[in-house]
Parts: C-alpha cells; sequence; structure tokens
C-alpha cells in the first residue's frame, strides 16, 4: 500500500469530563475519498480539529505524508498541505468570486493588486479543477449555494499545494440536484491524487461517492469498510449506532381521520401559486420539493412569516386566522422551525425557560411567574421526549441537535396545540435522536392532531408519512398516496426526473 | 416564474438602491431651474472649494465603515472625526495666534488627533465597544476639550499659508483642490487598489470570513480609526481656510454632511456597499446641495432640516434596499 496521505493514531483528547477522543484512528490514502461518519458526539469534529492543529491531544501520533508533526499546529499543518472545507461559507456577499478566492492570499505587483491576473487563475482553477465555468467579477450574492461552496473550495486550494483537502458537511445547505456538482468537482480533484475526507450525515451520499469509510463511535474508530456499495449503507447505520436498527421509522396502525384543515389558492404572487391541500386529521401530510420549489415559503406562509398574496385556510370548515405567527398559535397551529438555532431556541436560555416561552401566561398569575408549576411542566417534558441532559436549568445552548430540537417540541407540547408544522425536524440530529423525534411526531398524530411535515430528505417522509405533496416551480405537482410512496418514485417526482400529466394543478 | 420572479427582484433591490440618487439629482435640478446661474463653472468651483473639509472626513469615514462593516449599528463608523478636525482647527489657530510657529502648531495637533484616533482603535478593538456609541462618545468629549483650549470664542486666521491654500494655484483652480484631488487619488489607489484595502473591505464584508483566510481583522480596523484621525487632522486646516479662522459650532454642520455623503455615496457604487470614491461624490453632490439650498433663499435651520430628513430617507432606503434583496 502506498504512503498514507495522513495518519492520526491512538489519539486521545480530554475535555473537562469528557474523552472526547479515546485512542482514535484514522487513515487516509492518497486519491481516496474517505468517508467519515458517525451519530452528533461521537469525535468526528474534534478529530478533525486535532488534525487540524486547534486541539492538541493529550496522547496520539499525527503524521502527514509519511511526516510526524508534534506538535501540530495550525500553520504546520496547512503548511503540510492540509486544506479544510468549513460547513459554514465565510464569503463576503458583495465580493467578487475573483476577490473571494483570492481573499487574504491576494496576488500585487509593483503598482497594487493585480486584478486581471488574479481573475484569469481564479476562472481557470474553477473551470479546470471544479467543472464550474463562473465570471470572475460574479457577485457571490448572485451565486447559487452550490457555486458559493464551490468559490470556498478554491479559495482553499488555489495555491496548487493542498494534498489532503477536509470536506466538513460540504452540502447540508444544498437541494440534491446541487449535491451533484459538488460530487463532481470532488471526483475532480480525486483524480489528481488529492486525498479527500469527507464528513457527512448523508449516508447515501457517503455510498455513492466514498471508496473507504471509518466509522466513529463513542470517540473510537469502530469500523473501517473497505469496499463500499450502494448496500453498505445499512451497514453503516448499524455500525454508528451499535445496534440493529430494526425500528427506525415507527411501525403504525393509526388511521387517518376525516379532512379538517384545508389551503384553498394559497399564493404569495412569487415562489408558489395556488397551492390547495386537504389534510386529515390524524395524518402526518409531507410536503417534498428543492430548495426553489417554494416549499420553504409556504410553510412560512402558513404561519404567517410571509404575507400571502391570496388564499384561505379553514380548520372544520371555520377560517383559521394565521396572518401572524402570534395569531396562528393563539389559534393552535405552531411551527418547529427549520433553523432551530436561530428561530427556535433563545440559545442563551435554559431548557426549562425555553420549554415554557409559549406558556407563561398559564403557568403565572398577576403577572408573576409560578416558579414551581414551571418546573413541574419542565420535568415531565423533559422526561416524556427524554431530552439529556435532563436538567432543566442546563443552558440550551450546549445541548446536542437532538435535543435542542426536543426543547422545542417541549414548548409546543406544553401550549397543547392542534397542528403542527415541522420543517425539516430532523436536519443536523443524529440517527438515534431522529428515531425518537419520529415516534414523537407519530404519537402526535395517534392522539389526533394535524401534522404538516415539509422536508428535503425523502427517505423521512417516506418513513413517516401517509401522503406527501410534490412541490416544482411554486406548485403542487403531485399528490402520492401511501400505497405509491416509495423513495424512488418520490425522488422522481421531487427532481423532475419523471414526466408527469398534469393532474394535480387542475385542482 | 422564479426566475423572473428573482429578476423582478432584483430590480426593484437596484431601483431602491439608486433612490437617494434620483432623489438628490431631482432636487439639484429644482435649484437649477430656481436659481439660473446655479450651474456655472465659478459657481462649480465654489461648490468644490466648499466641499473639501466634508471630502477629506469622508475618506477617513469610508474606510472605516469598509472594515467595520455598514451595518448602521453594529457596523464600523466614526463619528469623532468632525471633532478630530475642529480640535486641530482649534488647537492650530491657538498656537498660531500666539505668534508661535505654524510647523509646531500642526506637530502639537497631530499628537493630539492620532491620540483620538488611537483611543477609539483600542475601546473598538481590544474592548470590543460599538463603534457608533464609542465613537458619539469621544465626539461630545473632543469637542469638550477643545472648547476648553479655545474658549469657545472665534480666532482670526493668521497663517498666509493656511490661507493660500484658497488662492488659486494653476489651471484656474485653487491650491486646496488640487491638494485634496491629489490625496483623493492616493486614498483611492490604497483603499481600491491594493492588498490592504481589499483586506479591509474583506474585514467588514465578513468578519468571519476574513479571519479565517488569515487577516488579521483587529489591527485593519485599528488601523481604519487611525486614518480616520488623520483625515480629521487635516480636514482640520481646510476648515481654518475655509472660515478664515476658527468658529466654533463647525463641527455639527460637519458631521450631518459627512454622515450623508458616506451612505449616499452607497448609491453610486454598483454592489451598493459604501466605498470612498461613492463617498466623495457624496460630499460633492451634499455640498452642491447646501449652497443650492442657499442660492434659492431657503432660511438656514431649514436646510438642517432638509439634510436630517435626506440622511433618514438614505440610510432607510439601504435599509429597505437590503431587505427587498
Amino acid at each position: 500500500m502506498t504512503e498514507a496521505a495522513f495518519r492520526l493514531r491512538d489519539i486521545v483528547q480530554v475535555f473537562p469530563g469528557v474523552r472526547a477522543l479515546d485512542g482514535a484512528n484514522l487513515t487516509v490514502h492518497p486519491g481516496e475519498v474517505h468517508g467519515l461518519v458517525g451519530e452528533n458526539g461521537a469525535g468526528k469534529s474534534t478529530i478533525i480539529k486535532v488534525l487540524a492543529g486547534v486541539y492538541q491531544p493529550a496522547e496520539g501520533h499525527i503524521d502527514v505524508g509519511g511526516t510526524a508533526i508534534s506538535p501540530a499546529t495550525p500553520e504546520k499543518i496547512h503548511a503540510a498541505g492540509v486544506r479544510f472545507i468549513h460547513q459554514e461559507l465565510h464569503l463576503v456577499p458583495h465580493f467578487t468570486v475573483t476577490e473571494s478566492v483570492f481573499m487574504g492570499q491576494e496576488l500585487a505587483g509593483p503598482m497594487g493588486l493585480a486584478t486581471t491576473r488574479m481573475r484569469r487563475a481564479a476562472e481557470a482553477f474553477m473551470r479546470d479543477q471544479l467543472g464550474s465555468a463562473l465570471p470572475g467579477n460574479r457577485l457571490i450574492r448572485d451565486l447559487s449555494p452550490a457555486e458559493r461552496k464551490l468559490v470556498q473550495v478554491a479559495r482553499a486550494l488555489i495555491d496548487g499545494e493542498a494534498r489532503v483537502v477536509v470536506f466538513d458537511e460540504p452540502t447540508a445547505p444544498l437541494a440534491s440536484e446541487e449535491v451533484l456538482k459538488i460530487m463532481k468537482a470532488i471526483e475532480q480533484l480525486k483524480s489528481r491524487g488529492i486525498a479527500i475526507l469527507y464528513v457527512s450525515h448523508y449516508l447515501n451520499e457517503i455510498t455513492e461517492l466514498c471508496d473507504r469509510v471509518t466509522v466513529f463511535r463513542k470517540g473510537k474508530d469502530v469500523a473501517v469498510f473497505d469496499e463500499i456499495t450502494a448496500d453498505t449503507g445499512t451497514e453503516l447505520v448499524s455500525a454508528m449506532i451499535g445496534r440493529e436498527l430494526d425500528a427506525f421509522f415507527p411501525a403504525t396502525s393509526r388511521q387517518a381521520g376525516e379532512v379538517a384543515l384545508r389551503l384553498q389558492g394559497f399564493s404569495d404572487g412569487q415562489t408558489f401559486e395556488d397551492v390547495t391541500l386537504d389534510i386529515r386529521r390524524g395524518e402526518i401530510f409531507g410536503i417534498a420539493g428543492l430548495i426553489g420549489s417554494g416549499r420553504e415559503e409556504l410553510v412560512d406562509a402558513l404561519y404567517g412569516l410571509r404575507r400571502r398574496a391570496s388564499g384561505t385556510l379553514t380548520l372544520d370548515g371555520t377560517v383559521l386566522d394565521t396572518q401572524s405567527a402570534a395569531n396562528a398559535v393563539a389559534n393552535g397551529m405552531v411551527l418547529v422551525p427549520r433553523d432551530r438555532r436561530h428561530d427556535g431556541l433563545v440559545l442563551p436560555m435554559t431548557v426549562e425557560e425555553n420549554a415554557t416561552l409559549a406558556t407563561l401566561d398559564e403557568s403565572s398569575s398577576l403577572g408573576l411567574i409560578d416558579r414551581k408549576r414551571i418546573r413541574e411542566v419542565t420535568q415531565k417534558l423533559i422526561g416524556d421526549l427524554d431530552i439529556r441532559p435532563a436538567n432543566a436549568r442546563a443552558v440550551t445552548r450546549y445541548l446536542s441537535g437532538g435535543n435542542q430540537q426536543k426543547v422545542v417540541l417541549a414548548r409546543w407540547l406544553a401550549k397543547s396545540a392542534k397542528i403542527f408544522i415541522f420543517d425539516e425536524p430532523t436536519v443536523g440530529v443524529d440517527v438515534g435522536a431522529k428515531s425518537e423525534i419520529y415516534q414523537l411526531i407519530e404519537n402526535l398524530a395517534s392522539e389526533g392532531a394535524i401534522i404538516l411535515m415539509s422536508s428535503s430528505d425523502p427517505i423521512e417522509l417516506v418513513g413517516t408519512c401517509d401522503r406527501v405533496a410534490v412541490m416544482m416551480r411554486g406548485e403542487v405537482r403531485t399528490i402520492i398516496e401511501k400505497d405509491a410512496l416509495n423513495v424512488d418514485h418520490l425522488v422522481a417526482m421531487t427532481t423532475g426526473a419523471t414526466d408527469m400529466p398534469e393532474v394535480a394543478h387542475a385542482g | 416564474m422564479q426566475a423572473n420572479a428573482r429578476h423582478q427582484k432584483h430590480a426593484l433591490a437596484t431601483f431602491v438602491g439608486l433612490l437617494p440618487l434620483i432623489i438628490f439629482l431631482a432636487l439639484l435640478l429644482y435649484v437649477g431651474l430656481n436659481a439660473p446661474n446655479f450651474l456655472t463653472f465659478m459657481n462649480l468651483k465654489l461648490v468644490l472649494a466648499q466641499s473639501l473639509p466634508v471630502v477629506l472626513a469622508v475618506i477617513g469615514l469610508s474606510a472605516v465603515v469598509m472594515a467595520g462593516g455598514d451595518d448602521v449599528v453594529s457596523g464600523g463608523i466614526d463619528l469623532s472625526i468632525p471633532a478630530t478636525a475642529v480640535l486641530c482647527a482649534g488647537i492650530v489657530a491657538v498656537i498660531t495666534t500666539a505668534g508661535l510657529s505654524l510647523v509646531l502648531a500642526a506637530g502639537a495637533a497631530l499628537v493630539a488627533c492620532m491620540l483620538v484616533g488611537g483611543i477609539n482603535a483600542l475601546l473598538v478593538t481590544l474592548l470590543r465597544m460599538t463603534p457608533l456609541l464609542t465613537t458619539l462618545a469621544m465626539f461630545v468629549a473632543v469637542v469638550g476639550i477643545n472648547n476648553v483650549i479655545t474658549s469657545r470664542r472665534r480666532l482670526d486666521l493668521t497663517s498666509d499659508a493656511i490661507a493660500s491654500l484658497r488662492q488659486d494655484f494653476a489651471f484656474g483652480l485653487p491650491l486646496g483642490i488640487i491638494i485634496v484631488g491629489i490625496l483623493v487619488l492616493i486614498s483611492y489607489h490604497l483603499l481600491h487598489r491594493t492588498k490592504w484595502g481589499l483586506n479591509l473591505q474583506a474585514a467588514g464584508g465578513s468578519r468571519d470570513a476574513a479571519e479565517i483566510s488569515g487577516i488579521r481583522v483587529n489591527t485593519l480596523v485599528a488601523q481604519s480609526y487611525l486614518l480616520a484621525a488623520f483625515m480629521g487632522f487635516v480636514t482640520g486646516f481646510f476648515i481654518l481656510a475655509r472660515g478664515n479662522g476658527y468658529s466654533p459650532g463647525t463641527e455639527d454642520n460637519l458631521m450631518l454632511e459627512m454622515v450623508l455623503a458616506n451612505f449616499l455615496g452607497a448609491a453610486f457604487s454598483p454592489r451598493r456597499v459604501v466605498t470612498m470614491w461613492g463617498a466623495v461624490l457624496g460630499a460633492v453632490l451634499v455640498a452642491a446641495i447646501s449652497i443650492g439650498l442657499k442660492t434659492i433663499g431657503v432660511n438656514v435651520f431649514w436646510t438642517d432640516l432638509i439634510k436630517g430628513a435626506l440622511i433618514v430617507t438614505v440610510v432607510a432606503l439601504s435599509a429597505i434596499s437590503e431587505r427587498v434583496r
């Protein structure tokens, strides 16, 4: 076997109270795409930071290209040709492609910046190395998310010194067609002999793209897969969680009731048009659609976060006022938002404060908050939802993604709402917590709640929903019934791979 | 349909971004129609000469805004520049009136001005204070000190060297206009054509992005405040030349026109962000409006109201344009 591009051996990283890495190994060879998977908290981010020289591990060896680096500092690692593509984009919206690619490493001549030279180099790099012909004077804010990601990649690699590139969740904010662009770029880098470490929650991407995969669990590498096929996905899942996941999605014998919630002729005049849907009581109704299909905007408009140009919403025949979020909540409709860190939670507040934010009126008298009552309510919710740590006074900022999502949910359970809208309920949530969240949603439906679930994850929609409406270019393209609901069909519909007689849109 | 909608949105954002410019040009046209000899060469020269202190101040301000970001509340801003300018004017006037040399006066003023800039830089970068509040407080404090130094009285100009800034020098243009023209070109090169300038803009555009790219954001921000203080120092001499001496209270109008010019300038830039050359054009436009309103006989107090209203309009429109996008 050839010399490893980098090798991390027996790494131990201790934080106060936690052994984040406990003798972890990770080896990546030149010219391979190596997947790194694991649940949240398995140590993926920690080992990346160890490799980056950000953390100094208590024990272990780091070598890059056969040379030991000790102690590893960010400068030495960079000099050894290791580059990191962070999850966040970190770009200036009003900068051009050229300026962004060369940020901090500008080329200058005696008369100031060598703008033409930089522009040619940036355009050539984007075109030849990443397969994306972008004009160098285009502004970042006019680019699609995938193009922005590629600009970020170009910035890390433009100096031509890169030998190892670490991608941390590069596709998280992208629609599936955009993911292809990133994957193509990665294939191209690989063909030049660059070693790639690909960290992602999306196992389908991992099985499609990676040559080998290392699975982390509890701060250790628990398995390395040398041969990856489409079927490796299930094996990866069981290695990640250490048990067979037979009940990943909840089993159900639930029967949906009568049509209760009716959307008629919803339009915002811009991103979606004439959306009409009938949703039953006790039903989990899915909405699928790529970014830009109008799916997110429809959800926002339903909840009063976005102005609607026309359309009525009725519950059991009477008009439901959700023109503002406050009205929606007052009328029993609640939203678990897609960006929970910004829209869903007050991060510096405790679990207790967040969970009871919407119900302060009910647990206070004469403007004074009844602390004891709040504590009881919160403790019950923590127990019901299995929020970890089970500490009402824990600050939500330090909870994992899955537990943060449960806190958002806890708030609305305290409110006893009738209609729940889940927008991307499991983005950034690990596999174990996902399964629990699906069960919670299923329980709500069984108790007769009306559930709308908007998601970009087809597997999630197929696994949990009774019916799924597919949106495309602002219209409901079709509604897939339970018996026809499978991943292939849903993806084909969502991406427009299958042609479809125009039926749904007449209604 | 979506591409179309995005296109419409883009067009709307562009229109809103250009609106401040349209309002200003309409106002100028109105003045031109009511005062026929407003748009002549002599008057244009007067407008330029009148605009010099604002042009200088706004070079400093635009550098600070570029380095700190153009968010009106949390971004970079230096309201203390006008105070630094009158501090320089005050110190120079007092020392030269006492019969001491201009070089000594300029040296003392430079030290005082850079001290103000240094304190601004420390407060904003080390203590992470909001630039808006920090420099507003600095403005008040420095004006206070200046009132102590000058006893808040009028001091006539005694230095011929400063007065010569007003004299015609070449091509029928006064020395002052030529000097400021050269300074504008140098600053343009520095802020828009060098690595330093581009890094400055990166720091203001996205602090995180700049830091990840290895740019020393704090150093750049600190340097921008020092540059602003230096421009304040230079402005001081032009205030003395324009007013034929030191008059208390000059700072208020300078502040108003500087802020207006800076944010108006964003409308000139195709990217709708604050740029140095946009701000300079804005400064000239603001001077033209001031003189124009005076020419058609608008009451001075009304002029202040109009300028204040224009600032609110310009900043509001830039916020709206940002939201539409």
